[in-house]
This record gives C-alpha cells, sequence and structure tokens, in this order.
C-alpha cells in the first residue's frame, strides 16, 4: 500500500533522507520512531507529496505521489502535529468541506460522521467556532475529518499531543479498528510505549535512514533488550551514533 | 470500511468543484468576521465609523477642491488634470505591483492553508487559482479604497453622467487584475530560483533602485521668480515633460487613466476601446496563469521546502559561519558575542534580562526584512521629499509657507510613524503566541516585557521621526525657537503613538494568529489606526491653531505667548491621555492575564 523506494532528500548540502526503501502493505500499523532531525517528518512530507524527492519515488495504493498526486492524495489521508483548521467554521462544517473536497457524496459524508462524530466525542463543540476549541479538541476535528472518506492510507505525526488519556485511548482504538479493517497507518512518534502498543511494525530512523524495522519484538532481539521498546530504541540508536563516531560523522 | 471515495482518475463528480468549496469556506470565514464586530464595543465601532466615513468625506473634498482649483487654471486646466490622473494610475499600478509580489509571495509559500490543501486531493493549479485571487485581493482593496473619493471628486468636477460611476467600477476591478498576474508570476518565478534571504535582497535592492529612479526622474529644477511671473507655461512643460512616462501607451495605468478620461469627456467609443484592451490584458494574462502556472507554483513551493540558504552555498558565508563558532577556549560550537550584544551591555546600564529582551525584539525586527524594507521605504521617501525642500527656499520665503510646511511635515511624519506603529508596534505582544509563557513565566514578569517594548520601540523610532523633522527645520531655515518647537511636539507624538500601539496591543491580543498583517486587520489593529489618526489631526490642528506662526496668512495676527503656551500645555495634556489611558489599560490587562 506504502512504497518507498530509495527515497532521497537534500536540503541545500544536508542530505536529510539518505535512499530509505520501504514496504508496507495493506491494513499494517507502521510506526516511525527516530530522534530529532533523523528525516521522519521529511519522510512523511515526500509520502503525502509535500515535497518532492531528490531521487527515488513514493506510491501510495500504487500511485506514483508524484506523478499521479491526485489518485494517490484522494487515497490517504494526513493530520500533521499542529493541523491546520479553519478558525471561523464550526467541527461540522470543516468536517463536511474536508469530505466535499474528496469529493464525497452529502449521504457518505453523513453516514461517516455519523459513525465518527460521537466516537471523538464532538457532538458538543460540532457547532461552536473552531477558534474556541482546545488543541486537543482541535486535534480530535482534525482526525475525524481525515477518517471521513475512509482513505486507504492513513499518516499521522504525533497523533497524541495535546490529548488527554480519554481520547488518545479512543484514537488509538479507531486507527487500530481501521487498520484491522484494512486501512493502512503510518504514524510517527515519539511516545515509545504508543508504538510499543499500537504498531505491528516499526522503523527506527537514524539520520535520514531505516536503522532498524521490525515488529517491536524483533527490534528487542535485536538489541538485545527486553521489557520497555524504548531500552531497544536507545540501545539501536546509541549504537547508530557509536558506529557514526568511528567512521567518523558529525554527530 | 465504507468505500466513500470515487475513482478520483475519472473526476466525474457532480458536487462543488474545490475552487468554490474554498470560495464558499473563505466567504462564510469573511461574513463571521464581519459578525464578531457585534461583539466589540458599539461606542469603539462607532468611533471607527465615523473615521472611515470621515476619511471618505475628507479625502472627498480635498481631493473636489484640489481638482477644481487645478481645472481652472487657464488654458491648461484640463491637461493638468489629466497629466495628474496619469500620473496617480501609474503610480498606484507601481505600487500594486509592489505589494501583489510580496503578499502573493507570502500567501503562496508561507501560509498552513496553501499546505493543507497541498495534502489534499485538489488539483495545484486550483490551489494556485485560489491563492491568486485571494492575494490580489488583500493586495487591492486599499487601493480601492483610496481611489475611490479622488474618482468620485473627478466625475463630479467634470460633471459626468450617472453611468461614469458604474462604469468605473468595472475598470477597477479590470485593473487590479494586472499587478496581480505580474505579482503572482513573478513570485513564483523569483521563490524558484531565490530563497527567501535572496528574494528578501532583491525586494530591498528593487526598492532602493526605485527610490533612486524617482530622486532622478522628480529631480527638482530650479524656477526663478522670473520665471513662475514671466514664464509660466515653460515651468509648467517642463513639470509636464518629468511626468511624460505616465503616457506611455503600453502602460496598463495609461489603458485605465484614458478609458476614465475618456468617458468623462463623453467620448465612449474611446473609452470603450481602452477598457477592451484593459479587459482583453486581464483575461489573456489572468487565463494564462490560471491555467499554466499550478505546476510551476509546485515546483517553486517544494523548492522553497527543500534549499539550504542561498547565502551559505558561497564559500565567503561559509569561512565566515566558521570563523563565527566557537572561540578558541570553547568546546562548544556556540555563537560568540555579537556587536549587538557588545553595545547593549556596554557601561552595564541594562539589566542582564531588559538586555536579552531587547536584543531578542532587534534581531527579529532586522531579520524580518519586509519590515524594515517598508519603514525604510516609507520614511525614505518623506526623507527625499524633506531633503529636495532646500530647492524651494526662495518660493518658501513667507512666514506663513514656511510654517504650513513645517506643520504639514511635521503632520506627515507622524502619520508614517503611526502606519509604522500600527503594523509592527500594536502586534508585538500578540507575536509572542506561544512563546508568551516564557517571558509570562520569567521573572522579568509581562509588565515589564510591555514597558520594554514601549521603550524600545519609542526609541527606535524617536531617532527616525526626531531626525526627519529637524531636517525639515534645517531645510527650511528655521530657527532655534522653532525648531525647539517642532521638535518638542514629533518627541510628544511619538511616545503618545508608541504608547497607544503597545497599549491596544496588549489590550486586544491574538495570540492565535502568527501573520502580523492579519493581527493588525482586526479590531484592535483598526481601532490602533483610527484613535492614531485622530490624535494626530487633533494635536496637529491644536498646535497650528494656537501657534504664533502658522495660523494667519498675512501674520498680522499678535504674538500672545499665553495662548501658544496653552496651547501646547493642552497638546501635551492631551497626549499623555491618549497614550496612558491605552497603555494603563493595556498594562492592567497583562497583569491579570491568565497564561
Amino acid at each position: 500500500m506504502i512504497e518507498l523506494h530509495e527515497l532521497v532528500k537534500h536540503f541545500g548540502d544536508v542530505r536529510a533522507v539518505d535512499g530509505i526503501s520501504l514496504t508496507v502493505p495493506r491494513g499494517e500499523f507502521f510506526c516511525v520512531l527516530g530522534p530529532n532531525a533523523a528525516g521522519k517528518t521529511t519522510t512523511i512530507k515526500m509520502l503525502v507529496g509535500l515535497i518532492k524527492p531528490t531521487s527515488g519515488s513514493a506510491r501510495v495504493a500504487g500511485f506514483d505521489v508524484q506523478t499521479q498526486p491526485l489518485e494517490a492524495r484522494s487515497r490517504l489521508s494526513f493530520v500533521p502535529d499542529f493541523p491546520f483548521l479553519y478558525d471561523k467554521l464550526t467541527p461540522w462544517e470543516f468536517i463536511r468541506f474536508t469530505g466535499q473536497l474528496f469529493r464525497m457524496s452529502d449521504a457518505d459524508i453523513r453516514r461517516g460522521a455519523d459513525e465518527l462524530i460521537p466516537r471523538f466525542s464532538l457532538q458538543e463543540w460540532l457547532h461552536k467556532p473552531i477558534e474556541g476549541l482546545s488543541h486537543g479538541t482541535r486535534q480530535r476535528v482534525a482526525i475525524t475529518a481525515a477518517l471521513l472518506h475512509s482513505p486507504e492510507v492513513f499518516v499521522i505525526d504525533e497523533p497524541m499531543v495535546g490529548l488527554d488519556p480519554h481520547h488518545a485511548r479512543i484514537v488509538k482504538d479507531v486507527l487500530k479498528e481501521r487498520a484491522l479493517q484494512g486501512m493502512t497507518v503510518f504514524m510517527s512518534t515519539h511516545q515509545i510505549y504508543v508504538a510499543d502498543e499500537m504498531a505491528d511494525r516499526v522503523g527506527i530512523f537514524h539520520r535520514g535512514r531505516i536503522v532498524a524495522a521490525g515488529t517491536p519484538e524483533e527490534l528487542r532481539r535485536r538489541a538485545g533488550t527486553d521489557g520497555a521498546l524504548e531500552k531497544a530504541f536507545l540501545a539501536i540508536t546509541e549504537e547508530e551514533v557509536r558506529t557514526d563516531s568511528a567512521n567518523g560523522a558529525v554527530p | 470500511m465504507n468505500a466513500a471515495v470515487p475513482n478520483p482518475a475519472a473526476l466525474v463528480f457532480a458536487g462543488p468543484t474545490p475552487f468554490r468549496l474554498l470560495l464558499r469556506i473563505a466567504a462564510i470565514s469573511s461574513w463571521r468576521r464581519l459578525l464578531a464586530l457585534r461583539e466589540q464595543s458599539w461606542f469603539l465601532l462607532a468611533v471607527i465609523g465615523t473615521f472611515l466615513v470621515g476619511y471618505l468625506g475628507l479625502a472627498f473634498g480635498l481631493f473636489y477642491g484640489g481638482l477644481r482649483f487645478i481645472s481652472k487654471f487657464p488654458g491648461l486646466g484640463g491637461l493638468l488634470v489629466e497629466r495628474l490622473l496619469f500620473v496617480l494610475f501609474a503610480f498606484l499600478f507601481g505600487l500594486l505591483l509592489i505589494s501583489n509580489l510580496v503578499i502573493s509571495y507570502t500567501n503562496l509559500f508561507k501560509n498552513r492553508e496553501t499546505t493543507f490543501l497541498l495534502s489534499l486531493p485538489v488539483p495545484t493549479q486550483t490551489i494556485f487559482q485560489w491563492k491568486f485571487v485571494e492575494s490580489t485581493l488583500l493586495a487591492s482593496w486599499a487601493f480601492v479604497f483610496l481611489i475611490a473619493p479622488l474618482l468620485c471628486a473627478y466625475g463630479l468636477v467634470n460633471h459626468v453622467a450617472w453611468h461614469f460611476y458604474p462604469l468605473v467600477l468595472v475598470l477597477l476591478a479590470l485593473f487590479i487584475v494586472l499587478p496581480g498576474v505580474c505579482g503572482a508570476w513573478a513570485s513564483v518565478t523569483l521563490a524558484r530560483f531565490l530563497d527567501r534571504k535572496g528574494f528578501q535582497v532583491l525586494l530591498v535592492t528593487g526598492l532602493v533602485a526605485l527610490v533612486a529612479l524617482m530622486i532622478f526622474q522628480f529631480r527638482p529644477q530650479p524656477v526663478t521668480d522670473e520665471d513662475l511671473d514671466a514664464r509660466v507655461l515653460a515651468v509648467i512643460d517642463r513639470l509636464l515633460e518629468n511626468t511624460r512616462f505616465a503616457n506611455f501607451p503600453f502602460l496598463p495605468s495609461y489603458w485605465m487613466s484614458a478609458s476614465v478620461q475618456n468617458w468623462s469627456e463623453g467620448a465612449l467609443g474611446a473609452a470603450t476601446f481602452f477598457a477592451l484592451v484593459m479587459l482583453s490584458h486581464a483575461l489573456f494574462f489572468g487565463q494564462l496563469i490560471c491555467q499554466r502556472l499550478g505546476p510551476a507554483f509546485y515546483e517553486a513551493s517544494n523548492r522553497v521546502n527543500s534549499r539550504g540558504g542561498l547565502f551559505e552555498r558561497w564559500g565567503w558565508f561559509q569561512a565566515r559561519a566558521a570563523r563565527q563558532i566557537a572561540g578558541p577556549h570553547s568546546r562548544l560550537p556556540l555563537p560568540r558575542s555579537d556587536w549587538l550584544d557588545t553595545l547593549l551591555g556596554c557601561g552595564g546600564v541594562l539589566a542582564p534580562d531588559t538586555r536579552a529582551l531587547v536584543a531578542k525584539d532587534m534581531r527579529m525586527f532586522w531579520r524580518d526584512t519586509t519590515q524594515w524594507a517598508q519603514t525604510a521605504m516609507l520614511f525614505g521617501l518623506l526623507g527625499v521629499y524633506i531633503i529636495n525642500l532646500r530647492h524651494f527656499t526662495r518660493q518658501l520665503d513667507s512666514p506663513f509657507w514656511l510654517s504650513l510646511v513645517s506643520f504639514l511635515n511635521m503632520g506627515a511624519c507622524a502619520l508614517n510613524l503611526a502606519t509604522l506603529t500600527t503594523r509592527f508596534v500594536f502586534p508585538q505582544f500578540s507575536l509572542e503566541g506561544r512563546r508568551v509563557w516564557l517571558v509570562g513565566l520569567a521573572p522579568i514578569g509581562l509588565v515589564r516585557v510591555v514597558w520594554l517594548k514601549f521603550w524600545l520601540a519609542s526609541f527606535a523610532t524617536l531617532a527616525v521621526t526626531l531626525g526627519l523633522v529637524l531636517l525639515s527645520c534645517t531645510m527650511l531655515g528655521l530657527d532655534a525657537v522653532h525648531t525647539a518647537f517642532f521638535g518638542g511636539s514629533v518627541t510628544v507624538m511619538t511616545f503618545t503613538l508608541n504608547a497607544i500601539a503597545v497599549g491596544l496591543g496588549a489590550l486586544y491580543p491574538n495570540f492565535r494568529e502568527t501573520n502580523p498583517n492579519k493581527i493588525v486587520s482586526g479590531f484592535g489593529g483598526t481601532f490602533c489606526l483610527v484613535l492614531s489618526f485622530v490624535y494626530i489631526l487633533v494635536g496637529v490642528v491644536l498646535l497650528a491653531v494656537s501657534s504664533p506662526w502658522g495660523w494667519k496668512p498675512d501674520m498680522t495676527g499678535e504674538f500672545a505667548p499665553a495662548k501658544a503656551v496653552s496651547s501646547w500645555v493642552i497638546f501635551v495634556l492631551l497626549s499623555y491621555l491618549a497614550g496612558w489611558l491605552p497603555l494603563r489599560l493595556g498594562l492592567r490587562k497583562v497583569a491579570t492575564t491568565e497564561l
């Protein structure tokens, strides 16, 4: 469902993404972990078509993001860490607007909204201006709008930012349910326990490369650790830092 | 999963197009912004409404009087009015070009909505079309507001038929398209080849070149009294020669002016011809960029978000950056203190926290080229005009004219300052935005932060306004008493205008918005501008009326020291009140703000 092939991105002289190849099949919940400036957000931006790769390609549901952008984007949804919402609209107007941009009929929009709005406890806020909503509520509105058209691929950057534990649980449950129904989830997070709990597979990014990928168990085995995934993550990234230092790379 | 997504490749859908959806969203948002005015104080709304109506009425009155005066000039009135119209539209076209370029760049490449739309199944062509329309309207509404009183006055002076006025609206709508097209095309093209810094450098260079060109084009030519008495036509001919560029027939401003002029004279055929020329160009170029520039916009957007700094590619800048890193005794890559830290640390006058805040504000202002470029442009033009006054000392030898020009210069300087404080000082507090917690929770306290912003802005702008007014006094050859009078007045005005902007900025903060233009365009910003303008108007009139030098054209009025002193005292009290009240209210609100 997601195919990244030798993806490279340069920002001037900086090689932010350094030849990433990855396939995430239909229905898989894939979590991306990595230290800051590891290339996670840049990879996501290339995946959703916000920036072009310097070389390589990204495909969503079989469509190349650069050469068939509309086909690819209509099959995916992207929720950034601080999503853009129109402040003067109400959540319902925003959700409907997003559905219309995805060319859904009014009946389909209502059907989708009927399911998602109660799940995310948005009934109370549905007709109030977005400008007055808390960050967590805005995040729930953005996720609802993004899930409305039942995307085949769901890309989300730091989904739990601003969410209280109750709503974080709901988001996790909904995403997991959708993944089980066939939606591919590509999630970037710094909250390792979320990845440990949710992900079918985890990819660890470091200096623009995927240095480890596998189920949480496989990563633990590789790192020779047990217990929390955090230990495996730290062991793997520290090993990479040591390797870089030994090779003379600037940390 | 429900399969709600139709095959987008087919793109057969009966619903509204993405462009219409975006238009609808914008209309709803705008309408709600209007409705939100109901939540504001009715008194303040009435003040703003009165100001707007007052501006339109005053501008109309001035234009009407001016045009009537010029049109009565024996034998040449019509020609002068015509040239005035052509020159005005030529200048406005140039200003619209710059405005469209800056706004298009920001709107296309530094806008969160654009990023949001780029992640949706909306064609890049549609996104570009939407942003083009939005930028053109944003860049042009003020132009329509400015030009409307002039065109009404022009119509009345020329006794035009009723259909002139609706036609002018159509012509204005066509006229704003071409600068919009040029601005959007230029911003996309420049964004493809220049990074943000390079773009800013080019913009500033362009503005400087424009000012230099204007200085050259409108350089004053000495006119003797004999010329004015005996060879008026020759003098006017020289004046017209300098403005002949506005009659270049391939300028869109020429088509606009020619259409307006011909219609007012009843030459409907010629007017229609020029209107059609404008329409055909607007349609052709509008259609061209709306159908073809989408991919180029996406390419430019990608480059804007993908490149390193332009300057960092060059060896000299790389070496300089390397030199700035870590002194010889430091193991960490920390930059050394720069000249600003050294300057502010001189003498140990400023406490470390004060120094840190002042340095932060100064650095942020300096690094936002669009801020100081606009400031430099506004005050640069005023400076050029004041310096040119030295050529007119022979004509300005009457005390009345000297005094009038001095008051006008002071008023112009204060008005410039009011736009500056509203545009840049007012949003300062709001721009702290999500960072407000940092200074809010620091031991320095928010109240002191607001005070610091006030003092910093006041002293920084005083250097410019006082400098210009002293220059004006010098160029006009005024004596020390006059100079002290005007210098003192503009100093008071500078502190008052900054107090209004800082106070209202704290009173009406908008922490959600990161774009200063949008913060200023809200209720608080509009109120700040209105209050500043009203204060300047009242202040200058008060000073002029009681001035021993200003009011009597023949200087027959006797100097009444008591009257002059009392009016200056009233002016100072008025200034204190106008500045103190908003600042006090702002500080009180800040002191109780819950972060």
